[in-house]
């Protein structure tokens, strides 16, 4: 059993609140470079990586993404060439492609996790906003954004559910 | 007696800051349409978290605390909307704060 691994995958945490200590080059391509290791279907590169560092256009970015609550100090945007997932035959609402950005931005979490820096992804923010922003090609949209930064001593409290479904009740083994 | 309204007004706000503020509240507008619906709160507090923070250097000293409560509150409650008895009583606390400041504010206290 490798304790490291799942070390990591039990002791990494959303982190909404950044410090303004840059982040180095080498941890930045570090936590790229996991992404290629992400189990994506068929190996089809449908995906692009845009990696943000400049603070102007960190700060355009946040400006059109409400959920991104932390100020990152770099920021790696998950696309879909939508064009290239059509030339593919995928119909238009295949969930194949999304699917593919989760596991890229799971890799992409736990490996910010493993070089120290703190990560947290952001789903909401306007893909036309951004689209314009990034200067994006024709057919590429960003679907999600992974912030980084080094995580400040203060964090905001976890998100609380009450009245939830505990662990147990969401697992199934075998035929039910 | 003049109110504290109609004593002089001060600027909070710089272009970057409104220009900040508007982006977010055009772009949470588009985003919500595909969000849950408990989002929708959690981006108005937001906004109003951010607009405080920024007011909060520049604002006169009466108005100050309630924007820290603001600020502090909306950081606090933000992020616990899955607790639905305990988000409301602190928005209604929220809310109060702002309440009591307008009638000081206004003077609404005082006889007409």
């Amino acid at each position: 059993m490798n304790d490291a691994v799942l070390r990591a995958i039990r002791t990494r945490r959303v982190t909404r609140a950044l410090t303004d200590t840059p982040v180095g080059h080498d941890q930045l391509q570090t936590v790229l470079d996991s992404a290629r290791y992400a189990p994506h279907a068929g190996n089809r590169r449908l995906h692009r990586y845009v990696v943000v560092t400049r603070p102007s256009l960190l700060r355009a970015v946040r400006m059109v993404s409400p959920g991104m609550l932390q100020r990152p100090m770099a920021a790696i945007v998950v696309c879909v060439n939508w064009a290239r997932v059509h030339d593919y035959g995928f119909p238009p609402a295949s969930p194949g492609p999304y699917i593919d950005v989760g596991t890229a931005a799971a890799t992409l979490l736990l490996a910010a996790h493993s070089t120290g820096l703190g990560a947290g992804p952001v789903t909401s923010f306007s893909r036309t906003a951004l689209s314009t922003i990034l200067n994006l090609p024709a057919g590429v949209r960003p679907e999600l954004i992974i912030c980084l930064g080094h995580a400040a001593t203060e964090q905001p409290p976890a998100m609380q559910r009450q009245g939830g479904p505990r662990w147990g009740d969401l697992i199934q083994w075998e035929r039910g | 007696m003049t109110s504290e309204a109609e004593e002089e007004s001060v600027r909070v706000l710089d272009e970057a800051d409104a220009v900040e503020l508007l982006a977010y509240l055009m772009t949470a507008a588009r985003t919500q349409v595909d969000e849950a619906a408990e989002y929708a709160p959690m981006r108005l507090l937001t906004a109003a978290g951010r607009l405080a923070e920024m007011a909060e250097p520049n604002a006169r000293a009466k108005l100050r605390p309630l924007l820290r409560d603001i600020r502090q509150g909306c950081s606090e409650t933000a992020v616990q909307a899955g607790d639905p008895a305990g988000y409301v009583e602190r928005l209604d606390a929220l809310c109060q704060a702002v309440a009591e400041y307008l009638v000081r504010w206004l003077s609404l206290d005082r006889s007409p």
